[in-house]
């Protein structure tokens, strides 16, 4: 590879690790703005291979100087996160350096400080793409100063073979990948794991559930396949698909376009009680992901308490309150990128047995918009039954039956619940919910609209919610039993409609993160301890000496003792056959092209006689004016330069050599 | 004593830290103890990586120092404080090394040769070296360095590879000329009549029987209806005897060395013959290239005739 074009490729390597390594803190979201916009403009015009900033070093580095002090007297002045500002620095360096003339010592700034980010980059998040990142920067950052190494003191214009260095330094990388690795998990962890920092700002909230429900426009939400919650489930329920609702807010009052709540707002508490609590209560653990964007807590329906409230936020984690507004929703007292909680809800077919409601208006109250015709189709449907729950029963048989489900809502119309039930006969599930509560709310049954999700789908042991299950359906007052959920809308368009390729994606991605936060970011010396005493655990049924004599089976080693063994076997035998190979006395090099020129003799019909050496052969082609005897001749001349003269011959050459005696054939 | 003890216990392998090598590891360092300190399992990872790489780095620069076949190829001739060529025959028995670096192991020759890789086809590559001081010269050891495979650490490997440099007195010694009249002129060089020289035309006479006819001037012969011979004029040749006192030692027996050598060239170069006497060896006056090496090594043996036998 000639001089400029290793320069090029070294260069290219040399900005994609300062990439990676910026990579690993953007994408924690903590880097301010004007930093990430500087690495940018920089790295573009570094790959453009534009250097303006060469030789002109002294007042950029009085710039990069006055950066740092407005830097770090931000942090003097609590204005920015150290470790935030460290990278933002290290960034800044970065990008001076990607501008400057490209020498050794740049390249070697340009790895160091990127290496800074780097490390800045794992104090600042948890995430996957950290490891993503971390291997990029490995492989990119070895090849690129195994390349400036090659290059030495002197420029040299010439080819140099590339390729076996790079091979080489591959192999370097490989093992630098493994060894990291190892020394993860064998070293003792002396230390708990407090300033890890385990949620980013990420791309901002999807469901943003907000404090009202609007008709009208479509519902994009229902296709996004973003994931916005994992729960751990106690009982865990065992299935793919969860299928339940969610609750996250109530409502209780529509103006004939939207619902509001009307709940009062009470002081924010350690842990909140919606009922009694109860017997069997579903336990569940639940972090909402920066995707949720929203600070309301939702629970498996129906939720009976929430506690354990902590929020995460790039600079860590703590507690905060809880705020409870009665008979509407339950949130977080202080805004954060993510939560985490506990939620406990009432066991799916006991009931509240509330008698009666305290309000009953607040419930059965209509606007004055409502046409007088949806009341009159409600009467219809309903007919004579009072049982509120039978009478919406048959309300959202009639619904689901009678109207279409879809997304495509285009348009503002003047009365939306009209227009859903009469005109377009086709909407969203809060169409469908909103339909079924107005109807009743006609009949004189209370009945409010919930909103939340429905679904959840199993990745490991958690349940994942993804925004596309954002729902809202209908709750109706049964006396004696409390609120029942009943939804009018279709069964399969209540969970998300997102595309089935990007919903397998998003659940790989979800599975290898939950696999990441288990193994190495939550790794721990328990953990350690766990992997030792499985290493030296005794087979079962050998620790009971006293007990009479097991089962034949019962004395069998486990699986992972047989693959423990075979593992060993095979590293014996590939290290013994290592050593003993180069024990034996290696054929010396030239003996490989004297078969070669042996085989290509043969094909060219010249025998060698009994105990008649090479060079005799030769001698007697020679006498005898054979065609092939000068390039015979050759060969073996090489041949015995290479044997006996420690001259070995190159392959371009062999290849000539055995060519020449080819033709003949 | 101590010499002796450091030669047998001597470490196969030496290693200097670069000085990005000494800032990758004050980084390590400070991850190291961010890791501690935090117990952040990404640090851990991200100093997992880092040692790691050290390790590898560590493989790697020791592939890249072995199998390796080096021979020294001595120049014809070294001056002290003049740069000669060094030549290095190298080639690797398997495999391939990268980045190396070969220098002497003697501190009295400076210079190094840089080799981004070897294969194991023979390469031969030139060191520019200057010698500090004349004198035979015991080329031991030859230190392989490699930074390979990222800069880090230069690791050394000496092979042992026994050789004898003779480094020749410094030819740049300021001195005045010798005066002519030192020189003894040389047979019939003083004879007036032997007018063969190759200077100034001096005038033409008949040849006589027997001349070298290469001498006639054919134009005026022509002229004149008999053979004529250019006579020219003709620079005397002298004979210098150079001496180094036998009594000399240290700086002045430098100085002396110096001196005679500087001498020596000039006159040679003039067309005088020059001789020498150091007191424990004499060299006839001669004149030619073959002269000035012998009167060169002369001097070189002088204070060192102990190494030579």
């Amino acid at each position: 590879m000639i001089a400029t074009r290793r320069t090029r490729t070294r260069l290219l390597l040399r900005d994609g690790a300062a990439l990676s390594a910026f990579g690993s803190v953007a994408l924690s979201g903590a880097v301010p703005v004007w930093a990430m916009l500087a690495f940018f403009i920089a790295f573009a015009i570094s790959i453009a291979n534009f250097r303006p900033l060469s030789g002109r070093t002294v007042w950029s580095v009085v710039v990069l100087l006055l950066a740092a002090l407005l830097i770090f007297g931000s942090v003097f002045r609590g204005g920015l996160d150290l470790v935030v500002a460290a990278c933002s620095f290290a960034t800044l360096v970065t990008a001076h350096r990607l501008l400057s003339e490209p020498t050794a010592s740049t390249d070697h700034q340009v790895h160091l400080t990127s290496l800074l980010t780097l490390a800045g980059g794992a104090a600042l998040t948890g995430e996957l793409w950290f490891a993503a990142c971390l291997a990029a920067f490995a492989i990119t950052s070895t090849l690129s100063i195994g390349l400036l190494v090659l290059e030495g003191p002197v420029r040299i214009e010439g080819d140099l073979p590339v390729r076996p260095a790079l091979q080489r330094l591959s192999l370097g990388v490989g093992l630098a990948l493994v060894g990291g690795v190892l020394f993860f998990v064998l070293f003792p962890r002396l230390s708990w794991n407090f300033a890890a920092r385990r949620s980013t700002p990420g791309f901002g909230g999807t469901t943003g559930m907000s404090d009202r429900v609007r008709l009208g426009g479509g519902g994009d939400i229902k296709t996004s396949p973003r994931i916005v919650m994992r729960a751990r489930i106690s009982p865990d329920p065992r299935v793919d698909n969860l299928d339940q609702y969610w609750v996250g807010r109530t409502f209780d009052t529509f103006d004939g376009r939207e619902w509001k709540g009307n709940g009062v707002e009470q002081r924010a508490r350690g842990q909140v009680f919606l009922e009694d609590g109860q017997q069997g209560m579903v336990q569940q653990q639940i972090e909402l992901l920066p995707a949720y964007g929203a600070r309301t807590l939702v629970g498996l329906q129906t939720p009976v308490m929430f506690n354990n409230a902590v929020m995460l936020q790039t600079s860590g984690s703590q507690r905060t309150g809880l705020v409870r507004l009665e008979d509407e929703e339950v949130h977080f007292a202080d805004g954060a990128n993510s939560y985490t909680y506990t939620a406990f809800s009432r066991p799916s077919g006991k009931y509240s047995g509330e008698k009666e409601l305290t309000d009953v208006a607040r419930y059965t109250r209509l606007p004055e918009t409502v046409s007088p015709e949806v009341a009159k189709l409600a009467a219809r449907v309903v007919g004579n039954e009072r049982n509120p729950f039978l009478a919406g029963t048959k309300l959202a048989d009639h619904l689901r039956s009678n109207y279409g489900y879809t997304l495509e809502l285009p348009g503002e119309v003047a009365d939306p619940l009209a227009d859903f039930l009469f005109t377009r006969k086709e909407g969203h599930c809060e169409h469908f919910a909103t339909a079924l509560a107005v109807m009743l709310r006609t009949q004189g049954f209370a009945a409010r609209v919930a909103a939340g999700f429905f679904g959840g789908e199993r990745v490991g042991a958690l349940y994942v919610v993804r925004a596309g299950d954002a729902h809202a359906w209908t709750q109706v007052f049964v006396p004696g039993r409390g609120w029942e959920t009943i939804d009018a809308t279709p069964d399969a368009a209540r969970s998300t409609q997102a595309m089935l390729a990007l919903q397998w994606l998003t659940s790989t991605y979800e599975a290898l993160e939950d696999w990441w936060r288990a193994r190495v970011v939550d790794y721990s010396f328990q953990d350690q301890l766990a992997i030792a005493r499985a290493l030296v655990r005794p087979p079962r049924g050998a620790a009971n000496d006293d007990a009479p004599s097991a089962a034949p089976t019962a004395s069998v080693p486990p699986l992972r003792a047989f693959v423990a063994a075979a593992l060993a076997g095979l590293v014996i035998f590939f290290v013994t056959r290592r050593v003993m190979r180069s024990a034996v006395a290696r054929p010396h090099p030239a003996a490989n092209f004297l078969e070669q020129l042996e085989r290509a003799l043969r094909r060219a019909g010249i025998a060698r006689l009994d105990g008649e050496a090479i060079e005799q052969l030769a001698a007697r082609l020679a006498s005898s004016s054979h065609p092939l005897a000068p390039a015979v001749t050759k060969a073996t001349r090489a041949y015995l330069f290479a044997r006996f003269g420690g001259k070995p011959v190159a392959s371009e050459e062999r290849g000539r050599l055995l060519a020449a005696i080819r033709p003949a054939t | 004593m101590f010499r002796r003890l450091r030669s047998r216990w001597k470490l196969p392998r030496t290693m200097i830290i670069t000085r990005v090598g000494r800032t990758y590891l004050v980084i390590t360092m400070g991850v190291g103890l961010g890791a501690l300190n935090t117990g952040n399992n990404l640090l851990y990872l991200v100093l997992g990586f880092l040692l790691s790489l050290i390790v590898a780095s560590g493989v790697l620069s020791e592939r890249s120092l072995r199998h390796l076949r080096i021979r020294r190829v001595l120049p014809g001739s070294a001056s002290a404080g003049e740069p000669f060529a060094m030549r290095y025959q190298v080639r690797r028995t398997s495999g391939r090394s990268f980045a190396l670096e070969l220098a002497e192991e003697n501190s009295q020759v400076a210079g190094m040769v840089w080799i981004p890789t070897v294969a194991q086809e023979e390469v031969t590559v030139r060191a520019d070296c200057v010698a500090a001081r004349r004198g035979p010269l015991k080329l031991k050891g030859l230190k392989v360095t490699t930074t390979f495979p990222l800069g880090l650490f230069a690791k050394t490997r000496v092979l042992d590879i026994e050789d004898q440099l003779l480094i020749y007195p410094r030819r740049g010694f300021v001195c005045d000329e010798p005066s002519e009249r030192e020189g003894r002129l040389l047979g019939d060089g003083g004879n007036p009549r032997r007018r063969d020289g190759t200077g100034d035309v001096l005038g033409l006479r008949e040849l006589s029987p027997g001349e070298d006819a290469r001498r006639v001037h054919w134009l005026k012969s022509a002229t004149a209806g008999k053979l004529l011979k250019v006579e020219r004029e003709r620079e005397d040749t002298r004979q210098f005897m150079l001496d180094v006192d036998e009594d000399l030692t240290g700086e002045a027996l430098e100085a002396r060395c110096e001196e005679a050598a500087a001498l020596s060239q000039r006159l040679l170069l003039r067309g005088h013959e020059v001789g020498l006497d150091t007191g424990t060896m004499r060299l006839r006056p001669a004149s030619g290239p073959g002269q000035e090496r012998r009167l060169l090594s002369a001097l070189a043996w002088v204070g060192h005739e102990e190494a030579g036998t």
